[in-house]
């Protein structure tokens, strides 16, 4: 008995004394300087401040952008008559005001007659997202996406390299053409679209001004033209452009953890993410034997045909895989998200599953990078992501022809 | 097991037993590692040493060799005493509202003396204690130093005052955690007011967005500052809510505040409550009557039982029996003599702009000083804010309710129900019927009417008789208080009529509100922007203790068909239609709120003055 007590008191003050007697690890850290050299050493870059830098990060040969283009594009944006019913335009999702500098758009919309606009959207109007911050997008007479994805954002889009939450599509204007299309969505063909446009007098006289005709490609351009001016500009680009007050002490810590850990790995480039189609879940926790529904209720039976088990070995993905949606060819290849404005675009990952921003920030630690991050990281990343957050810039337009 | 150790698990206990007496005052970080290393480690050593021990003991003595020893008999008398009061308290507790829990505890605590005394009698002859086991016993305590095993603590060091930045989502306990010992508290105040006043509240979730765009985002922080105190701690920019797929949730009928519950025991504390939540308010340190929430909290320097804010079932289990055995500090942790003072409540009560010129905006605590109410000379006089918006109504009549604010605990004379009704009935009125029992009992009790008609005008005087402050208070440039008037003749006809609600739901424009309405530069009422507040326009609001005469002129005074008819209504509806529709507007699921009637008076008039 003695022996024990005296083995007991051993260990723990050899435990206590090598604890106060080991130094704690340094950790790494970057000066204010340091730390931009880091983030665009690693591909990482601020977003164009002047219209003239910004064309030549986004123009393209066969869509040259011009501020005819522009206007059309910002009038189709928020044209109801592209969609079937006539009742949606892009803006009904990707909800944008026309005009960026009305501060009025939610007392208005509270308060006027007219506007259709209701329910969550309506206090979401002020947020200027280019998203609707639904769970799953809706689309012509109130039809869900089939696959339960939610509305992605259009600012920055024109800045990534892939499309779509599954990165098929390459360019602005194909998706834009897509949109339209889509049952799901506008739902309205090629033909009645040029039908429309045709029969409206002061489109006739804008096309004519932007293109030689009226034609669904020259729709797709001139809205990708618009498009390509929605970019935000925020504090972390200030941060980068040489402001070393821009962002606090703690965003600077989780940009240093977002460029140590590896989030920069697939969240690159300009916009911060879509530039690369990657697999999620990268690693697979979720070989769990899932036991929920595994009985069900409305059938209560002796057979076992009315047992419904649910005893999967295995899920898709951390979070409930509502719609079913497995990504580019089944393979749960998924574009990377771009992560300017994220804190404006909740519900998070394809089918919104997660809610709130820190879990989003927890699951991509575990899953992508094997790590379990602390609160103090995730905070930090959060405030880091924070600074992310900016206003479309209003680019002063200029036809480069003319002059 | 040879006795000396026996006797040092003994001395252990007692001192470790001891030292949570009062006049110890030992600090809370030993404290309540001591009692739950007491606690603990009794229950062990009784169980697996000390009764096998006392009983191998009695056996060999008492049936083997038949020893005849006093001290010894009374010794194990005493020891199931303090065994058996030890593990009443740990298993029941002590509440305050059960004897055997009292009895338990000063048996606990005075046995263990004359226990102690009987021991060393009984083992008088061999004592031996060598220098040795000491050394061990001083050891022992000293590794259970508080920085040391209890790494944890750290987390929740920040101050809020000077120099800390924030608190952690950690730091808010949920109230769903007070519910296990504070049911029918918790369930008041899961359907008040108070608990929805920030994502489950759709009006004010319109306000803070329409304050946010138009005047910046930073502004949402003056709303916030009452609204939602956890938010604001922890540097969120705005107030969130819940989403149920595409859908708002259903949070506006649901009783009891279920979806919190859930999204408890789902997320724990990681998820913030928003919201006034229990601790919100039973941690204000100090509060001065400023108003726009000028208080201190103080979220860190809690005294908390070991594990009190674990969420796993077995830690959690054990600290309700931690506080329960010993619930002194507890109270003392949450419960402040200055939560029953007006001031307390001003913090919040009393609001104004944020800038230089500090206009009021909401101004009941002060209403409430220069009102007869505030008469601290004559107690029997004075009455708080808790004297009428926090005691139980039963009859239309303020009936302080008996009963325990704790289950199993004291019997209070007049329990300080937690519903805070106030004018408010509506939203909480659509998750309880009691709420809006309560409130509007509250309501009727403000008020009295009288009718007189005279040279061919209607006089109405409204008292204002049982509110502390104005009539209405609050937001009242969003409260509707107003006569509603018909006059008829001998044969029926309406001869003279006010105060009808228009086919849109409307006030008719005849119609004398008693409220104020606020201006803006151009003298142009502010609608729903009420921070946008330059000039007053017009304040017909009545204060506390005083009666106004409302004088209407009958248009056809000639013809008059004695006897008339007056009923005289005092209608009261909580917020406008037009402020209702705007937020229809988000939250189409919300329904009209009703017109409640105050008062009702129906007078006749045989002849004419």
């Amino acid at each position: 008995m003695r022996f024990f007590v005296y083995l007991f008191l051993f260990i723990t003050l050899l435990l206590t004394s090598i604890s106060f007697i080991l130094p704690t690890k340094e950790k790494r850290q970057f000066s204010d300087d340091a730390l931009r050299v880091a983030a665009l050493s690693r591909n990482m870059s601020s977003t164009p401040a002047t219209y003239d830098d910004l064309l030549k990060l986004v123009d393209t040969a066969d869509n040259k952008l011009s501020k005819e283009k522009i206007d059309l594009g910002r009038d189709l944006y928020h044209e109801t008559m592209l969609s079937k019913d006539k009742d949606i335009s892009c803006a009904t999702c990707h909800v944008l005001s026309k005009d960026l500098n009305d501060k009025n758009i939610y007392l208005k919309a509270l308060t006027s007659q007219t506007n259709n606009k209701t329910d969550c959207v309506v206090c979401h109007l002020s947020d200027q997202s280019g998203t609707d911050r639904f769970e799953t997008a809706v689309g012509h007479g109130g039809a869900q996406n089939p696959h339960h994805l939610n509305t992605l954002t259009t600012l920055n889009a024109a800045l990534a390299k892939y499309q779509t939450w599954d990165g098929n599509v390459k360019t602005l204007e194909a998706q834009v053409g897509l949109s339209i299309k889509d049952p799901f969505q506008m739902n309205l063909s090629k033909e009645e679209t040029v039908k429309r446009l045709l029969s409206d007098t002061e489109y006739v006289k804008k096309f004519a001004l932007a293109f030689d005709e009226i034609s669904f490609e020259n729709v797709e351009k001139a809205i990708g033209a618009y498009l390509k001016t929605l970019i935000t500009r925020s504090d972390y680009d200030k941060f980068l452009d040489g402001d070393n007050d821009a962002i606090n002490a703690k965003a600077k810590k989780g940009l240093a953890h977002f460029l140590n850990f590896g989030c920069k790995g697939c969240h690159t480039g300009v916009t911060v993410g879509g530039q690369s189609i990657q697999k999620f879940p990268l690693r697979d926790y979720n070989s769990i034997v899932n036991v929920t529904n595994s009985f069900n209720e409305k059938d209560k039976g002796r057979e076992v045909s009315n047992f419904n088990f649910n005893a999967k070995m295995y899920h898709s993905f951390p979070f409930e895989n509502k719609g079913g949606f497995m990504g580019k060819d089944g393979e749960k290849l998924f574009r990377v998200p771009i992560l300017r404005n994220v804190t404006k675009t909740s519900p998070y990952f394809h089918n919104g599953a997660v809610t709130n921003i820190r879990e989003a920030i927890y699951l991509m630690g575990k899953h992508q990078l094997g790590m379990n991050l602390t609160h103090e990281q995730t905070d930090e990343i959060v405030e880091f992501l924070k600074s992310l957050e900016g206003d479309v810039v209003n680019y002063e337009v200029l036809n480069k022809d003319v002059l | 097991m040879k006795n000396i150790y026996m006797k040092i698990l003994i001395v252990l206990m007692f001192f470790s037993g001891i030292f949570q007496f009062s006049i110890f005052s030992l600090s809370w970080e030993y404290f309540k590692l001591v009692q739950a290393i007491h606690i603990l480690s009794s229950a062990f050593i009784a169980i697996f040493f000390l009764i096998p021990y006392v009983n191998k003991h009695t056996y060999e003595y008492m049936i083997i060799k038949r020893t005849k020893s006093t001290s010894g008999v009374i010794l194990g008398i005493l020891l199931f005493f303090i065994v058996a009061s030890g593990f009443y308290l740990f298993f029941i507790g002590n509440p305050g509202g059960d004897i055997i829990g009292l009895i338990s505890h000063y048996i606990h605590l005075y046995g263990s003396f004359i226990l102690l005394y009987f021991l060393f009698l009984h083992a008088k002859k061999k004592i031996d204690f060598n220098t040795k086991s000491f050394v061990a016993i001083a050891l022992l305590l000293s590794i259970s130093y508080p920085n040391i095993s209890f790494a944890s603590e750290k987390l929740t060091n920040i101050v809020l005052e000077k120099g800390a930045l924030r608190y952690h989502n950690e730091d808010w306990t949920n109230s769903t955690k007070c519910k296990s010992c504070h049911e029918d508290i918790f369930n008041q105040w899961a359907d008040s007011n108070h608990r929805h006043l920030t994502g489950s509240n759709p009006y004010y979730m319109v306000m803070e967005n329409l304050a946010g765009a138009d005047m910046g985002d930073e502004f949402r922080q003056w709303c916030m500052g009452c609204h939602n105190p956890s938010a604001v701690t922890t540097k969120q920019k705005r107030s969130t809510h819940r989403m149920d797929v595409n859908n708002m949730p259903s949070v506006l009928f649901e009783k009891g505040s279920q979806s919190l519950i859930d999204e408890f025991n789902t997320h724990g504390n990681s998820k913030l409550e928003q919201g006034v939540s229990c601790v919100t308010c039973h941690r204000i340190t100090k509060a001065d009557s400023k108003g726009n929430s000028a208080y201190t909290l103080d979220l860190t320097n809690r005294k908390k039982y070991v594990f009190e804010d674990s969420n796993a079932g077995v830690k959690q289990w054990l600290s309700e029996k931690f506080i329960n055995s010993n619930p002194l500090i507890h109270k003392q942790s949450y419960s402040k003599e200055i939560y029953k003072e007006s001031a307390y409540c001003a913090s919040c009560h009393d609001e104004f702009l944020p800038d230089d010129s500090k206009r009021a905006v909401v101004s009941t605590f002060k209403e409430w000083e220069k009102s007869p109410f505030n008469n601290p000379k004559d107690p029997t006089k004075h009455k708080t804010c808790i004297d009428c918006h926090m005691t139980y109504l039963e009859n239309g009549k303020l009936a302080p309710l008996k009963g325990q604010s704790t289950t199993g605990g004291t019997m209070k004379k007049d329990v300080k129900v937690h519903y805070f009704s106030g004018s408010n009935h509506f939203l909480s009125g659509l998750k309880s019927k009691e709420h809006e029992d309560q409130t509007i009992q509250l309501l009727r009790t403000s008020a009295e009417i009288d009718v007189d008609i005279k040279n061919g005008k209607v006089l109405v005087g409204v008292k204002n008789v049982g509110a502390g402050h104005h009539l209405p208070t609050g937001v009242s440039d969003f409260r509707e208080l107003w006569l509603d008037i018909t006059v008829t003749d001998r044969d029926s006809k309406v001869v003279f009529s006010s105060g009808k609600l228009k086919e849109d739901g409307n006030l008719d424009t005849d119609a004398r509100p008693f409220m104020k309405v606020f201006g803006d530069e151009n003298s142009e009422p502010v609608g729903l922007l009420f921070w946008r507040y330059k000039k007053l326009l017009s304040d017909t609001r009545i204060p506390a203790g005083e009666r106004r005469v409302e004088i209407y002129n009958i248009l056809d005074t000639k013809n008059l068909k004695y006897p008339l008819n007056a009923v005289v209504k005092l209608n009261f509806r909580i917020y406008p239609q037009w402020v209702t529709n705007a937020v229809q507007r988000a939250f189409p699921q919300l329904p009209n709120p009703p017109v409640v009637i105050l008062e009702e008076i129906q007078k006749e008039f045989q002849s004419q003055k």
